[in-house]
């Protein structure tokens, strides 16, 4: 069993949705973080890049409005994707996700993979893959 | 390559990413949290007192001393107890990571291959 986070762009966050139920995975979750990568954002002052930080500022959640002090350390609002899945699934889940959320710029955000040792349903505890499922 | 979770106290955040910054660890996801350990308030029994997560991805080289960095950094300073903090200053976990990909690049770096991890395009 594996957990994966991914970090993508909020406007990716519908195809994320879409492409991953019909792969047939069923449990998500989302959450609204600020990040940045080694290159501090720095990418957003190439004139070339489509990803503008007004842009990105426009269209990012209310709840998560950034501070002065975190534009400045090129912390920029980024969704958080959590799936525990089994083995076998994981290459086809990271598939998905970068060929939906890979634009080539810079900010398409990161794939982690971690090991996880087992997983309990609340609602009856039953527990490992089955709980997947 | 570890994952690194801090729960931290929001004052203290930016003070840990300053600090993390100048030894050259500046990639970093930050999550408003709430929750409580030891600390469940001050004045009344509080269960849902807001903290900062930071998680961070690093090279086993630089595991040790980005926990160094956080644990002094986001440390309270007592009078009366100068060597150790106050109750709620929060905790750090330290978890395994198998790959890391970049989005962008669709690059790999894995640790489970015995290459040591780099710290190049990924972290």
């Amino acid at each position: 069993m594996k957990k994966i986070i991914a970090i993508i762009r909020n406007e990716k966050v519908e195809e994320t949705k879409y492409a991953l139920k019909n792969l047939g995975v069923s449990g998500l979750t989302f959450l609204h973080v600020t990040g940045r990568g080694s290159s501090k954002s720095s990418f957003l002052r190439d004139k070339k890049n489509p990803y503008t930080i007004k842009g990105i500022l426009q269209r990012q959640n209310p709840d998560t409005l950034l501070t002065e002090k975190e534009q400045e350390l090129g912390f920029l609002p980024k969704r958080m994707l959590i799936i525990v899945a089994n083995d076998n699934d994981v290459i086809p889940i990271i598939d998905t996700l970068i060929t939906t959320n890979q634009t080539g710029h810079h900010g398409d955000g990161k794939i982690f993979v971690c090991p996880m040792i087992s997983a309990i349903r609340v609602r009856n505890g039953e527990q490992g893959d089955r709980a997947l499922i | 390559m570890k994952m690194i979770w801090a729960i931290i106290r929001p004052e203290y955040s930016q003070k840990v990413i300053d600090a993390l910054e100048k030894i050259g660890i500046s990639a970093m996801t930050r999550l408003h949290v709430t929750g409580h350990g030891a600390e469940i308030g001050i004045t009344a029994n509080y269960s849902e007192i807001p903290k900062e997560m930071l998680m961070l991805v690093l090279p086993d080289i630089d595991v040790a001393r980005a926990v160094k960095i956080i644990s002094t950094v986001a440390k309270t300073w007592q009078k009366e107890n100068p060597r150790h903090g106050a109750v709620g200053d929060g905790k750090i976990f330290v978890t395994y990571v198998d790959d890391a990909y970049t989005i962008r690049t669709a690059d790999v770096r894995k640790t489970d291959s015995g290459l040591p991890a780099k710290t190049g395009t990924a972290l």
